[in-house]
Formats: C-alpha cells, structure tokens, sequence
C-alpha cells in the first residue's frame, strides 16, 4: 500500500518501534561498536595504513566454487552499477547521510511534543487585520506589511490538523540539517471571503504564526523559536522549532500554516488572473487593465497543495527503495552545485517531484537503484536542453478544463506543471538557474559516461563553490541599488506580483539583459541565490537590501574573448536602431574592409589579459546604461591576480604578449638552423626545451640591451662580465633548445667520444652561425649560446642514439644488453621527452588560452612559498595542465584565477599517496590504459617518488619528480594551499573587494630556524618580489635598443650560486628555501635528524666538531661556526644572519 | 644558558680541544673577523694491511673537515711552515687511490661546487707530517697578504673563468678524437687480421663485418626472436574449444571480478577512514 499522509499525533506507527525497554541494550552494543570503529580509525590513520597495497588473495581464494549469493550480487552490480567500487561508494555516501534509526526515535517523540504544544495554543477573540494591537510585546509580524492598510479581520484559532509533511516523511532527508515539514492546516473560521486577494491570506498566515511563536517560545522545550522564509519567498514566512539542549542540532521543525482544503478556487489563481490590485497596491488603478499576478497566485497555489503533493510523493516514490536513494544522491549532487537553496532554487521537492515524474512517464523504473536513479534524471535534464526546450513537461495533465500551457510559457521561464495542471512547480526558477542545473547536468553525465576511475567523487563529493566554478564572478552591492534599477527597468507590475522583492524582480530581467551583451563572450550566466534569512521572533524581519549580495557568475567561451568587436547591422536596416538603443553611446558607424557600413562597438584592449576582461566593460556599460547601476556597485573579480605575473613595470598585460614574442624569435632561429650549410651533418629537428617555449615562464624574458659602461669586457671573447663595484647585471635566462643531428656511420660508438664529436659540433655551428648570420655566438662542450634580437638561446646538439650507447652493458658472455643508467636517463629525460612535453604544452596553450596564466600563477605562488626548489618546473606545469586536460566536475578554466584557485585545491585534496596524477596529454591514453596504469602504479608505489605525475609519454616513473618533493616539503605545500585557498576565496567573493590580493602569496617565515638577509643590490631579480619594491638599483640596461656586438652576462644570478654552494656544504644539516623571483630572505631549517651527537666516523665530519659528553666523544654540528660561516660564502650578498630559535642547541 | 653552556665549552677548547682517537684538532677559521672555528681532524695517513694506497704511508697527512673556502693553494700555504710539500690534493670522500686529475678536462669534467672536503697532503720528508700534528693553530685562510675570493668576488671570477676559449676546446676535441681514431683504426686491423683465422682450437670468430653478417648479439635481438616464436604458437592454438578451456575462462573471469571487489573494498575501508564520505 501507499503512504498516505500521516496526521502527527498518530505519526510513529507503534509496531515499527518497540518501546525504550531494550534501549539500554542497544545502547550498550552501539557504544561497544563505536570503541571498535574507533579504534580501527585510528590504525588506518596510521602512515603505514593509509597506504593501498596490491591485493594478494590465495589461489583458493580466487578460485573456489561460487555461491548463488555471490553471482547474484556481481551480477546485480553489473547491471544496476558501473562497477563495484562505485556501488561501495554510493551505499557508503548513503549511509553518511540517512538518518540512523536512533535519531528517528528521537525525533519522533520531539514530534509527538510539538504535536501537543501546538493543539494547546489559546484562541484570540476577533480584531480587524490592521488592528495588531492585540498581539503581545517581544513579537513582530514576520512579513513587511506594504501597504499596511487592508480589509478583513483575524482571530486565532489552534491549527484544525497538524501534518508532517516533505523528505522526513518521505524517508528523503538527508543529513546533516535534518528538517522536518509540518503543515498546520488555519481553521476556516479565520477566513472570509476573497481572502486571496490582496496579501489577506498572507498578512492572516504571518499573524497566526505570529501568535503561535509567542506561545511556544515560553515553552522550555524549545531551544530555540524562530522565524524563516518558506524557499526565500518573502511572502510566506514560516517558524523554526528546534529542541533544547543537546538534541539542539539533531533536528528543525519547520511550520506551515495552509488553508483548509478547497478554500481557493483553482480558476482565480491561473497565471493570466490578477489577485493584488493596482488600486491597493500602488495607490491608483491603471488604465490599461490589472496586470497578472502569476508568482503570487502559484503562492497561493503551494499552500493549498502542500497535502496532495505529499500524497502524490508517496504514491510516486512509494516503498521502492532505489527512487528514495535516488533522490537522496541527487539532493547532495545539487548541494554540491549550491543550486538548491533560496527562491528559485532546484530543492529537494522539486527533484522529489521529477523522479515522481518520471516514473510516471516510464522513463524510470520502481526497481532500479539509486545510481540508475540519478543517471537517468541527470541524462533527462542534460537532453532537455538538447532539444532546447525549457519547459519540462508534461503529459501527466489528468484534471480538465487545463488553462493553455501556453499561458504559463508567457509568464514563466521554466514550466513543470504538477498533476493539477494548475501549478507551476518551477515558478520561481529563472532560466539561467535552469541553464545552470542543465549545463551541470550535461557535464555529469559525460563524466558518468567516461567512466572515470574517480567519477563518484567528482560528482558527488566534490563541492562545486561560485568561485571556484566560474570564470569571473561579479558582485552587485549593495542591493538597494536593484530599486532603482526595477523602476529603469520598468519592472513595476513585477513588483506588485512578488510583493515588493527587487531582488528576485530584477534578476529575470537583468540576467536575461547581460546574456545579451556578453553574447560571444559567454558560455553560461549563473547569478546566486539570496540566502534565507533566520531571525528571533521579536525583531522585523530582514530587509529585501539586507539579503547580502547579488553574485553573478560568468563562464566564459574562449574562442570568443580574442575578439574588441561586437558587430551590428548595418546602418541602413531596421535592426540598427535596435542595436544602438541596446549599446547607447557605445554603437559607432564604421566602415568595414569589405565596403559594408555597419553599427559596431569596438572595446579597448591591446593585451590578451585586458581581452579576456572585456566582459567587464560589458557589464559595467550594460548595467549602467539599462538598469542604472553605477560602476561603483558593480564589483567585478576577474583580473585581480593578474598583478602577480605582470613584469616590472608592465601594467596593461599578463606577459602572453611578451612570451609570444619570444617563441616567435625561437621559430625565427630555428629556421635558421634547419637551412643552416656548412655542417658535416644535417639538422634532422629542432626542439624547445624551455619554460618559455611552452608559455609557462613566470616572468617572460625581455629583449636585452645592456649598457657597456656597466659591465668589464672580455674583449677576445666578445663577452660581458660583471663588475664587483657595480650593482648585479639584470639577469638573462638562457632560452634552451635541443637541435637533433642525423644519423650517421661516421658517430663513434663510444660514449666519451661522442661527446667530443657533439663538442665539435657546437664549436662549428657557432662558427657558422657567426658567419652566414652576423649572429653573436658562444660555444662549450655541451652547449652554443646564440644572442639574437635581444635573446640569448642556448642550443644543444644531441645525437639520437647516445641514450643508447650510455645504457650498452656487456655481459661476460658478450651479449650486449641495455640498462638504465643516471646519465642514460638524464641524456633521455633532456633531449627526447622534455621536447615532447614542451610541445605537447604548447600545444594545449593553443587550445586553452588561459593556460598560461594558470601554470604561471601556480609557479608563481609555490616559489613564493620558498618551496621552488623542491618542484621542478615542469612537474608543477603537469599540475596546471591537468586542471585543463581533466577539469571534471568544472569545465576548463578559462581565466587565470579560476585556474589557480583549482590548482591550490587540486594540490590540497589530492591523495598523492594512493593516486597517479595521470595527465593524459593530446587525449593519448585510453581508458583501459589508465587503469593499467593505475595498478602498475599500486604495485610500484614503494619504489615511486611521493609525488607521481604520469603521461602517455612517461607510464611508470615519473620523470619529472624523481629528484623531488620530499614527503616534507610536499606535506607542508599541501598544508599552505589548504590555507590559502579559503582565504584567497573569501577575498574574492567579498562584495567590497578582495583587499590585498597578495595575502596568500607572502610566505610564512616564522618556521625557520635561521634567516640569511640578503642586500637588494645583488639580487637581480629584485623587482620581480611579490612585494615589488618602489625603487631597486640600475641593472645596466638600455632603453633604447644599442649595439649587440657582445654576449652579455648569462644565467649570473649570485643567490642561486650563493644557494649551491649552501647546499653543496650544509645540505647534510639544512633544508635550505628562497623564492628565485626576487627573494630577499633564505629560510634555513635545521634537519633534526643530524642535531643527535653521534659517534665519531671519518666519513662524515662535515662541518661538525668533536665534543666530550658524558665522559664520551661524540660529533654534534659546529653551529656557530656554520652560522659564520653562512656569511662567509655570500660575502657582499649576505646582510644579516638570524638565528631565530635555540633548536639547534644540542 | 645554553649558549654560555657553549661559550664555555669554546674556552675550555683552547687548552685542549677534544679531538678524536689518533687524530690531533686544529682549529681554522676564514679571517680574523670570525669568532667561531671549525676543526680540522689530522692524521697520518695509514691503511689496513693488505689495503692498497697510492699515497706514500709515512710522509701524507691526512685532513678531515677541510671548510668549502678552503682551497689547495690555501693548504698548501698553511701546512708548508711544517716542511716541503709535494702535492696538496681535495677531495669528497676519503679514498685510497689517488684521482689522476691530469687527465679530467676542464671543458668536460668541471668542478663541482666545493662542500666540506677531506685532503691529502704529501710531504718531502716524514717530519712535516709530525710537525704538521702539533699545529696549534687557529689557522687563518683569508689573510691580509693572502686574501681568498668569496662571496661576490668569488662568483664573478668564475664567471669569467666559465667564459670558454673555443680555440682552446677545439684543440683539446681534435687531440682527443685523433687518439681515438687511431685506437679504433687499431682494433679494425686486428679484426680484420683476426677474421677467418681459427683459434689454438679450430674456433673461428664470426663478426658482423664479415662476408656473412649474423645477427648482432643484443638482449633486444633475442627478444625479438622470442616474442616472434611465441606469436607463432599463439596463432596455431584454439580458443575456447574444449568444454574445459570454457569453463576454466569464466572461472578467469570471476576470478578478476574477485580480486577488483576484493581492491574496491581496500579502497573503501581507507576512504572511510579519511572521512571521504561526508560530503559537506
């Protein structure tokens, strides 16, 4: 049989539950229980635990006879599931948030009280409504009552039934706010006729709840009473009930008053009827007629409904187990989203509503599971809007005479009418909260399909904030600016539907406005939902300007930011005017290449990042022009981190520009070499190999001038030094490429050999460089220096088999077999997949523009944290690049922010120890690939670095972070982007501005033990600091562009000498951290480990002394030496040496 | 207190600093400027019986704990008030062979960055090594009319010293590469000579250059050759045949599903136990 509604008094079906005798029992049991799960905790939180191991089962484990048991449950998972791992997960994340049995008891008997308290409530004798003067101090009527004047009188009467109502009856709720509907059905003694007119109904609704919230505030088994909007509808107060002491936070009892049942007639509340009158509301009738009021009837309507909705949920949902689990999953899914909470949100009974639905059109099935469940509600709504329709049904229409669905798709956005034919289930949602929850939807689904080894935690667990979900947010501030914008807009029959909300009036109009403007720009609009208020039952209820801020989230299209233009009609057709009505003073004539004389408006931005901030000028434009905002209550963040990768001196551009230039020089160069005679072998490629090449240098590279007069010549090798009177010479980083050679018979087969013939070659191609080029070049053993246009390049000649020739092992038999060598993998990692992934970057750069930004703020941000030299560049770009490659649950950043504050919590939540980060670069690795590689990785995992980043290229070792992080030092980033991301989030989201943006990019220094000062004058890169400084010293450039006859200083930056030479000697003692863009302090922290005396041993003296302890000899570090040591090695770039604790005392 | 701990202790050194069993401590400091100093450990340098040692037992001091600033030149000047010394030479480790040094080239063996050292220091006679063991010291490295380069000064005259002289380079490649070819040119006459020509015992050799090249004997070649046979006897068998080779395929089967359930369990238990569950 169905579940009807139950009346509350009879609500805990006495047989289900058996009285407290035995609770002592269950509790003993379940405290026994928890001891045990507790304990297990504990040891799986243990390092050695919270490792996966491969699976070892016995061979007579794995191939015994099945029983029927077993087949059944690997069939079923088969069918009803994707696999295994995800049935596990989905009954895990099932039973996190039902409700335990225990609880329910609780509630229940809280329920039973309610039930009593409320039937208790004294009647009141009859006044007027505008006579209040009845109601007793320490209440305010929970509603704003504009105008105040109206007709009708009220008087209290106890509540005719009391019913429970939504999820918790439904068995739907989940944890952690558990809420529990009751509705009180009024009397029909308080009403009169036409009380649906005019807010009556709603001002009668507000008093009686007042008078009830008086009563059971005096009742000690209240924690707490207060009052709260039912969905964010102002209209539509309701009261908070939640018991006292420590069941405070078990559970809330949410009051509805509704009307008795067929109090309103159905035909005056269709959305063409008007039922707040223009004379009432505003003071005058309109001539043109009444306009509709369809918000407030559908309010109406939801009153009236709320019991045969219920009745139809249970019928719908039924006791098929799989439908409650379903909608249990995807009331978290939108959770996640945030789509389910405020006025037009996506809640719990609208989704409650569409599986009842569905069912009901057989798009699902009463037995399958709640995986399936969602699937298919997710495939529904991702088709939906496929076909482009917003409107969700509906052929579930029973009752005659249906008003036209047309009627409805006048007045609302989303239609999704319930069995009635009469409510619009979706009347509050607007079309871009719909967009959002199909845009979600589509997303989902392509995950669910991909059959993504992590997709349940993607989909379900991962929290999909603002933020961190849109490209740019804009923040409207403060609300009361959208009054005046419902008045430019003309909005004022809106108003007088809602009831005076502004907010929820203006966002149709507004979003559906900016949609307009952004066009091309624009892959998807989402605004937030005003939060709902709570407040104490003796204070007014909270101003529509006091619901916060407005945030608006814009998911950019790429493809569309590299455009200034919006292009109009032209001048002569009748769209024009339109076109300039919309862009006002913006629209210009202009006269195009192909002759066409058109409307257009050109927006200024040189820079790709000022491109990328166009939308910015849209919207400030727009709103002001339409809606009259001014600038100064739109506060858009988008560009706010661009700050951090601008170069000195650079505010108009991000560097892309610059970089561009660079890469264009290199493929200038590399042309050069390709044609390049006079070799004794061919150029068979010519390979990048260097940050910039594939846009991920933090600060590009400028063109170099250097000033003569700075620097001392080394006249016979056309070079530049430095001079120890002057200031360090701006620092040149050499651009490295690799130029492969053919293959010949002529190489020599030895390893030492070959490098004298590869010597050779750099010496020749210098030479012929000089001569057929007229360019500056500089030649050693392993590498030619090549100054062209301001650029210094560093080429490599390789010879493809050397790798080879490194890894030849003859074995005593003379068999030639082939072993890894360091050198051989080193020669490898260098020539052959450090070019592979430069291109392959740059490559990803082309399809995402914002790439760049992305890897260089990500760069950016870990060095300012003095952990620059536990991550190789490259490792930390695979990082970035899987931010775009798998952006799952999100889309692709396409701003640098968005892309970063990913990246800090991608770094913050990844289990590095059980997982691969596998970037799958180009899309190279199939699915079955990955998951090969995934169980290659578990049996390796002992013998892998801690941080394993794998590619098609690289399947099993991880390259790029063989030498590093350490455990350490990956723990402690992972701490810091743990702490940077909620604080960098909560600037950004702050309407009044994010203040300084360089908060979390100041690294916390008060953990080292030892600070080495370093002076200003000899750090080259000193304007590049977080905090740049105001002035630094003369780096001997030129601005004009001078002579370029000698090679300049390259690659002399005496920190990071001075930081080898620390390593070199100390490296036993100290983990040393600078941040290489301008860091003017070395944090030092002393390794524990060496502080412990230890006997005396020839092999290891470095730096210690011997003292006697105890009567024994024993080696303790000579710190105070070292420490003097510290300035003896940076003579003249040391300022001061800190010991900052008395750690190393031993 | 800790630190007048330490001071005291510093006092105390300067009567006798401890040093450890049959070595003597000599305290060495980079300039005047330096309060604190490290300790030089001396010895003379002996080895194990039966050890093998290119450094002449009695006349080589043997230094540990030599500071990164402290170079050869540096040594040698301290230790030569002591007697006559031959060679000076730094190095990483202790190690008994002596590193031919001469023959590692500048271009293609550079110096690395220099830490804490050890150092064998030869002397003419056997007395500088017992003179050198009753040093009191503290020795200074940089003094007045012998300033050592650190810091700044340091960096920048190695950056002119990194400056190559490509004529230099050349030379040394070419002097180089015409022993090798003439090593190689060598070997191939011997080969020649020796093709064809059986051994004492009726062997003979067969190379790739002959008339008749064989395969070369490379671990990858036999590989090659193995997967092709194995190829070979896959293709001749059948699949899923006889009523055996089906059952015992789907008993594979379960089998993997077995061991999948048996990992996504695993899986599980450790999310739990990280709270991976809670969604909010």
């Amino acid at each position: 049989g169905t579940m009807g509604p139950a009346p509350a008094g009879k609500q805990p079906s006495g047989a289900a539950r058996e009285p407290e005798v035995i609770e002592p029992a269950l509790e003993d049991s379940g405290k026994e229980k928890k001891k045990v799960s507790l304990k297990k905790r504990a040891r799986a939180e243990s390092p050695a635990e919270s490792l996966l191991q491969p699976v070892k089962l016995s061979r007579e484990e794995l191939y015994k006879e099945p029983t029927n048991e077993e087949l059944n449950r690997l069939r079923e998972t088969e069918i009803l599931f994707h696999s295994s791992l995800l049935r596990l997960q989905v009954e895990e994340l099932l039973k996190e948030v039902r409700l335990s049995e225990k609880k329910k008891d609780r509630i229940d008997t809280f329920l039973r009280e309610v039930n009593q308290r409320i039937k208790r409530v004294p009647p009141t004798p009859e006044t007027v409504l505008t006579d209040q003067s009845w109601l007793p101090a320490g209440v305010q009527v929970p509603l704003h009552q504009v105008p105040y004047t109206v007709k009708g009188s009220f008087r209290f009467l106890p509540p005719s039934q009391v019913t429970i109502i939504g999820s918790y009856l439904l068995g739907t709720c989940i944890r952690p706010d558990i809420n529990v509907d009751v509705a009180l059905t009024m009397p029909r003694e308080i009403f009169q006729d036409k009380d649906g007119l005019n807010q009556r109904y709603f001002r009668k609704r507000a008093l009686y709840l007042a008078h009830l919230a008086h009563f059971l505030a005096k009742d000690p088994l209240f924690g707490s009473v207060r009052f709260s909007y039912t969905n964010g509808c102002h209209l539509k107060p309701l009261l908070l009930l939640r018991p006292c002491g420590k069941d405070e936070h078990l559970v809330t009892v949410r009051l509805h008053p509704c009307p008795p049942l067929d109090y309103f007639r159905p035909c005056r509340l269709l959305p063409t009827k008007n039922n707040v009158r223009s004379a009432w509301y505003r003071g005058q009738s309109l001539p043109e007629g009444e306009p509709p009021t369809p918000h407030y009837n559908t309010w109406l309507l939801q009153d009236s409904a709320l019991e045969s909705h219920v009745q139809m949920l249970s019928t719908g949902l039924g006791s098929a187990q799989g439908l409650k689990d379903g909608v249990a999953l995807l009331k978290v899914w939108l959770r996640q989203r945030e789509l389910d909470k405020g006025l037009g949100g996506f809640n719990g009974f609208l989704i409650s509503m569409l599986v009842t639905f569905l069912v009901s059109t057989r798009k699902i099935h009463t037995t399958m599971s709640g995986y399936q469940v969602l699937r298919s509600v997710l495939q529904f709504l991702g088709e939906a809007a496929r076909l482009g329709k917003v409107s969700l049904n509906s052929d579930w229409l029973l009752c005659t005479p249906q008003p036209a669905l047309a009627d409805f798709h006048q007045v609302f956005p989303v239609v999704f009418l319930d069995s009635s034919g009469l409510l619009n289930l979706c009347a509050d949602v607007t079309a871009s909260t719909y967009h959002q929850v199909q845009h979600e939807a589509q997303l989902s689904m392509a995950l669910l399909d991909s059959k993504a080894d992590d997709a349940f935690q993607l989909l379900l667990m991962t929290p999909k904030p603002m933020i961190r979900a849109f490209d740019h947010v804009v923040h409207l501030h403060p609300l009361s600016r959208l009054q005046a914008a419902c008045h430019r807009l003309k909005l004022w029959a809106e108003l007088q539907d809602s009831g005076g909300d502004y907010v929820s009036a203006a966002l149709g109009p507004l979003t559906t406005l900016l949609e307009q403007g952004l066009r091309s720009r624009l892959h998807l609009l989402a605004h937030s939902r005003p939060p709902v208020p709570e407040w104490d039952i003796n204070q007014d209820p909270p101003k529509h300007k006091d619901s916060g801020t407005l945030t608006l989230g814009l998911l950019l299209r790429p493809e569309g930011l590299t455009s200034v233009l919006e292009l109009g009609p032209e001048a002569d057709q009748p769209e024009a005017a339109d076109f300039r009505q919309f862009w006002g003073s913006r629209s210009e004539l202009r006269r195009f290449q192909d002759g066409a004389i058109r409307e257009a408006v050109v927006w200024e931005a040189a820079s790709m990042s000022q491109k990328r901030l166009i939308p910015h000028q849209v919207v400030t434009h727009l709103l002001a022009l339409h809606a009259d905002i001014p600038e100064s209550c739109v506060h858009y963040v988008g560009g706010f981190l661009g700050a951090l990768i601008q170069s000195p001196k650079e505010t108009s551009s991000t560097g892309e520009e610059a970089l561009a230039k660079a890469v264009h020089c290199y493929d200038d160069l590399s042309r050069l070499l390709w044609r390049l005679e006079g070799l004794p072998l061919t150029v068979s490629a010519v390979q990048g190999t260097h940050p910039v090449l594939r846009y991920t240098e933090v600060f590009p590279p400028v063109p170099v001038r250097p000033a003569y007069s700075f620097y001392s010549h080394l006249q016979e090798r056309a070079s530049l030094l430095p001079r120890p009177d002057k200031p360090c010479p701006a620092y040149v980083e050499p651009i490295t490429m690799v130029c492969h050679l053919e293959g010949s018979g002529q190489w020599p087969q030895d390893a030492e050999a070959v490098r004298r013939v590869r010597a050779a070659f750099q010496l020749r191609l210098a030479e012929v460089l000089a001569q057929q080029h007229k360019l500056q070049c500089r030649a050693t053993a392993t590498h030619t220096d090549v100054l062209k246009d301001g650029f210094v390049f560093r080429v490599r000649v390789a010879y493809q088999k050397e790798p080879q020739i490194l890894r030849e092992v003859r074995s005593p038999e003379g068999m030639i077999s082939l072993r890894d060598t360091p050198a051989s993998l080193h020669l490898e990692r260098d020539t052959k997949l450090l070019p592979l992934l430069t291109s392959a970057l740059h490559g990803l750069q082309q399809q995402h523009p914002a790439f760049s930004g992305v890897a260089r703020l990500a760069k950016r941000w870990v060095r300012a944290q003095l952990l620059g030299e536990g991550f190789t560049d490259e490792s930390l770009d695979l990082v970035s690049a899987a931010l775009f490659l798998h952006p799952e649950p999100f889309t692709p950043p396409s701003s640098p922010q968005v892309g970063f504050l990913r990246f800090l919590s991608l770094v913050s939540t990844f289990d590095w120890k059980n997982n691969p980060l596998i970037v799958n670069l180009n899309g190279e690795l199939t699915a079955e690939e990955q998951v090969e590689i995934r169980s290659g990785f578990l049996a390796a995992r002992t013998r892998l670095p801690v941080m394993v980043i794998l590619t098609p290229q690289d399947r099993k070792s991880s390259v790029w972070t063989q030498d590093g992080p350490s455990a350490q030092i990956l723990q402690q980033l992972v701490i810091l982007a743990a702490e940077a991301l909620p604080i960098l989030e909560k600037q950004l989201m702050d309407p009044r501005g994010p203040g300084d943006i360089r908060t979390v990019f100041r690294p916390p220094l008060d953990m080292y033990d030892v600070l080495i000062r370093l002076t200003p004058r000899h750090i080259p890169r000193h304007r590049q600091a977080v905090d740049p400084p105001a002035a630094s010293f003369c780096r001997g450039l030129l601005s004009e562009p001078g002579p370029s006859s000698l090679m300049p200083v390259v690659g002399y930056d005496p920190p990071q000498l001075y930081l080898a030479q620390l390593r070199e000697a100390f490296g036993d003692l100290a983990l040393f951290f600078y941040d290489q863009y301008g860091g003017d302090v070395i944090g030092v922290l002393w390794k524990p480990t060496s502080f412990q005396p230890q006997p005396f041993k020839a092999s290891c003296t470095k730096g210690h002394m011997v003292v006697s302890q105890g009567g024994e000899l024993v080696m303790v570090p000579n710190v105070e030496a070292i420490l003097e040591d510290f300035a003896v090695l940076g003579e003249g770039l040391v300022q001061a040496v800190e010991a900052r604790s008395e750690k190393w005392t031993v | 207190m800790v630190a007048r701990r330490r001071r005291r202790a510093a006092r105390d050194g300067e009567d006798a600093v401890p040093s450890p069993p049959g070595y003597s401590a000599l305290p060495v400091k980079f300039s005047e400027q330096q309060r604190a100093s490290h300790y030089l450990y001396l010895r003379q340098h002996r080895v194990r019986e039966g050890a093998q040692s290119t450094w002449p037992q009695k006349r080589t001091l043997f230094v540990l704990n030599v500071p990164p600033y402290c170079t050869e030149e540096c040594l040698m000047r301290l230790l030569s008030p002591c007697g006559t010394i031959r060679s000076v030479e730094l190095q990483r480790k202790p190690e008994l062979a002596e590193n031919r040094k001469e023959n590692k080239s500048k271009y293609f063996h550079p110096k690395p960055v220099p830490g804490f050292q050890v150092a064998y220091v030869v002397f003419q006679k056997p007395g500088g090594v017992a003179a050198a063991l009753t040093l009191k010291g503290p020795l200074l490295i940089s003094t007045e009319s012998h300033p050592v380069k650190s810091g700044i000064h340091k960096w920048i005259s190695d950056y002119a010293d990194s400056v190559p002289d490509p004529e230099a380079l050349r030379v040394e490649v070419d002097t180089f590469m015409e022993a090798y070819d003439q090593k190689i040119a060598e070997e191939e006459n011997r080969a020649k000579e020796e093709e064809g020509v059986p051994d004492e015992e009726g062997w003979v050799k067969v190379t790739r250059r002959g008339r008749r090249p064989v395969l070369p004997r490379t671990e990858a070649a036999s590989l090659r050759v193995m997967e092709k046979e194995k190829r070979k006897r896959a293709r001749k068998e059948l699949l899923n045949f006889y009523a055996w080779q089906h059952r015992e395929t789907k008993m594979e089967h379960l089998a993997q599903l077995r061991k999948k359930f048996e990992e996504d369990k695993q899986r599980i238990e450790l999310m739990r136990a990280q709270r991976k569950f809670r969604p909010y």
